[in-house]
């Protein structure tokens, strides 16, 4: 699949989106409930700032020694008997791993959720390989590659966008028989992947946080998946991105901690495995241990005003708080990474913003997503950052759009101007004000503005059709005028 | 493929590194005048004044949450809990540590263990190598010594021996894990202390540390939880009571 997951234009993938109410509703439920978990969670740890600062030096400060960090985790690696690559590009990365499933003449793949090997499109390069099947293991993503390899909608739940009866439609085409019931066709995909699991030869994972002192990954799962595929196959590959580090076994105590609570509102996930390549006297795990360590345009954000996207440690909290996301899911972005960080990732891995450049525009730089992030990640400001470098590497003209600024900053800046427009707006606006009390409703009742005649130009259309007006005030009436009436309705003195 | 890709290669590793580090417009090797030293103290102190009594009630409390079956017992009344386990969960075939037997005797099982009639008893063991994973599989129930529970989170931890292997926690129907009141900890934090310790000083030498917190579960099908995927559909935790 790759970082693009679609060909199709960002408005045509929008109004795909529009058209999927169920999708809607499920990610708006979903929202609601993640939200009401994650609050939960992190009241019930306290001191959740005092938690999200530490998140945010530990990140910052292996992004800053990175090189360093990595050299000593690679040497690690070596020291306890594993293989490390470091691969520039998704190209080298796949290359590598195939090379590996040749010489070991890898008949059988079971993979655990991953988002990078996604990002580098890995299954469809294994699956190139003559005699070699592949299984995601990952109750989402083994729906998703059964339906024909359906994109994910969501970092943290990919399916979100489907319901019980597709899900059911997906496992009857492999053999399932019973009803919509999620929890029996769970235990249909128990069973089948089971028997897979025990014949694979080779288990793939990704890595949450790799830990650069003892040369031990660090996985977070609920399933399970993830340590059967540490256990089962005698070879393992674990695919990374570079910026996946911690110093030490502590440092990734705190953002397991941060993860779980923030992913899914949980103190931890069912499972929490520190793990290597297995040592002579164990009797299960990887005999043969490989961890690619991957660039792919990571480094494109070094020295940059995007740095702080490596923070980054894949929680989700950002998608499950964006009202954007909200209306247009996963599938609406054409990235594996969708929401507040798609939009700033996806251009900075891409090099550029051709395949991406709408995205930074798809947001309302409403904030909750820096509100939310346990590695704080100004991610609104990078969004907006974004729009900044894409104007000037496109050269666009913004020279209406200085006039008006300095004409604004003029008439803000002189009192005499500033009151004549406020009368003027309220004057202008006085036939469509409440003549009753002051309201918050809005003007039209759809929510939008579309009174507007069909035949007006289509520029007016992208304008109104999306935008909402609230009704006017009366002409007398500011803030000052609100706030009064609000304490008095608090108190009780009149009705609200 | 015309080239062959060399992993642990010092040309592929220091042209990666030194790529970085020219990107990001910093010298390499510069961390040890800067090492990381923490804003605040949250992770050591959270939790950490609870009294052991406390500490039992909290780790109840969170593991019930999680759906874990929480028993507390007497050393003496182990064998006879373990036994309950094996009938009400109607267990034909049982996979065992091979821990040596002091371990069981300290635990006051050891003629439990030794005297068990079951379908099929395995002993997850050195003799049988890899096939420990094919008994595990075949295996209704596992039954193993966690290191460590966590209060906070309901958590058990376990790391990998030769006695008690990866497959053993995620492979049996059924799985039932015995801990000591003593060994219950606060947090994550206090297990990761003793095990880094323990691994930095050779005291402990495995290549696997599971932190295991219920049953294996999933919200992937319309956010609906199902509980066993992948791994056991249950989880029973006892705690034997200090003495």
């Amino acid at each position: 699949m790759g970082l693009k997951t679609s060909n199709l234009t960002f408005d045509e993938r929008v109004k795909k989106a529009k058209q999927d109410k169920f999708m809607q509703a499920a990610v708006g439920k979903a929202q609601d409930a993640q939200f009401e978990k994650r609050t939960r969670a992190r009241e019930e740890l306290g001191n959740w700032n005092g938690w999200r600062d530490l998140g945010e030096q530990i990140r910052q400060h292996v992004i800053k020694y990175l090189p360093d960090y990595l050299e000593e985790f690679s040497a690690n690696i070596e020291k306890n008997g594993g293989h490390v690559y470091f691969a520039k590009t998704d190209v080298d990365a796949t290359n590598y791993i195939k090379q590996v499933a040749k010489e070991k003449q890898v008949k059988k793949v079971v993979k655990s959720k991953s988002m990078v090997t996604t990002e580098i499109d890995l299954d469809k390069e294994l699956l190139k390989l003559p005699g070699l099947s592949l299984m995601e293991t990952d109750l989402a993503e083994f729906i998703l590659q059964e339906d024909n390899w359906d994109e994910p909608t969501h970092i943290v739940f990919p399916t979100l966008h489907k319901n019980r009866d597709q899900v059911r439609e997906v496992f009857q085409k492999i053999g399932y028989t019973g009803d919509n019931d999620p929890e029996h066709m769970g235990r249909f995909a128990r069973k089948y992947l089971r028997q897979y699991f025990m014949e694979a030869d080779l288990g793939i994972t990704g890595c949450n946080f790799a830990i650069a002192d003892n040369g031990m990954i660090n996985l977070v799962t609920n399933e399970g998946n993830a340590d059967l595929t540490m256990a089962l196959p005698k070879t393992q590959i674990v695919v990374m991105g570079m910026e996946r580090i911690v110093p030490s076994l502590k440092e990734a105590e705190v953002l397991d901690n941060l993860l779980c609570r923030s992913a899914v509102g949980q103190k931890l996930t069912s499972y929490c495995t520190f793990s290597a390549g297995k040592l002579a006297d164990e009797l299960d795990g990887p005999e043969d241990f490989h961890v690619v360590i991957l660039d792919n345009g990571r480094s494109n954000a070094l020295n940059t005003a995007f740095e702080p996207i490596l923070q980054c440690i894949r929680c989700g909290a950002c998608l499950n708080v964006c009202p954007v996301y909200r209306q247009i899911g996963g599938q609406g972005y054409g990235s594996i990474y969708p929401g507040p960080m798609g939009k700033v990732l996806s251009p900075v891995l891409d090099g550029g913003y051709e395949n991406f450049g709408e995205l930074p525009y798809a947001c309302s730089l409403c904030g909750a997503c820096s509100e939310t992030c346990p590695v704080k990640i100004p991610l609104h400001e990078l969004i907006l950052e974004h729009r900044k470098v894409e104007m000037n590497k496109l050269h666009l003209d913004h020279s209406l759009n200085n006039v008006i600024f300095k004409t604004i900053s003029v008439g803000t800046k002189t009192p005499i101007l500033f009151k004549g427009a406020l009368l003027g707006e309220h004057l202008a606006l006085k036939p469509f004000s409440n003549k009753k009390e002051n309201s918050v409703e809005n003007l039209y009742p759809e929510g939008k503005v579309d009174k507007v005649p069909k035949i007006a130009p289509s520029l007016i259309h992208g304008w109104v059709d999306v935008r909402d007006l609230a009704e006017p005030p009366k002409v007398k009436e500011n803030f000052r005028h609100w706030y009064d009436r609000h304490q008095k309705e608090k108190r009780g003195e009149i009705n609200g | 493929m015309a080239e062959v890709l060399k992993a642990n290669d010092p040309k592929n590793r220091e042209d990666f590194l030194d790529a970085i580090a020219k990107k990001a417009n910093r010298p390499r090797h510069e961390l040890k005048n800067d090492p990381l030293k923490l804003l605040n103290d949250l992770p050591e102190t959270t939790l950490a004044d609870k009294t052991p009594a406390e500490l039992l009630d909290l780790a109840k409390k969170n593991s019930e949450l999680i759906h874990v079956d929480f028993k507390t017992v007497k050393a003496d009344q182990l064998a006879a809990n373990l036994t309950k386990f094996i009938e009400e969960k109607e267990i034909k075939s049982l996979m065992l540590p091979s821990f040596a037997a002091d371990k069981w005797a300290d635990f006051e099982i050891l003629d439990w263990k030794d005297e068990l009639e079951l379908e099929h008893l395995y002993f997850w063991d050195e003799a049988n190598g890899r096939d420990n994973l094919i008994n595990a599989d075949k295996s209704d129930a596992a039954i193993g010594f966690a290191d460590y529970l966590l209060a906070e989170s309901g958590t058990i931890t376990a790391a990998t021996v030769k006695e008690q292997g990866r497959g053993f926690h995620f492979l049996p129907t059924h799985y039932l894990a015995i801990v000591p009141q003593s060994k219950i900890l606060p947090r994550m934090r206090q297990a990761i202390d003793r095990y880094d310790e323990a691994l930095k000083q050779d005291k402990l030498k495995t290549s696997n540390i599971n932190f295991i917190s219920g049953p294996s579960n999933s919200g992937d099908i319309e956010m609906v939880l199902i509980v066993g995927v992948h791994g056991p559909l249950d989880m029973t935790y006892v705690v034997i009571e200090d003495r």
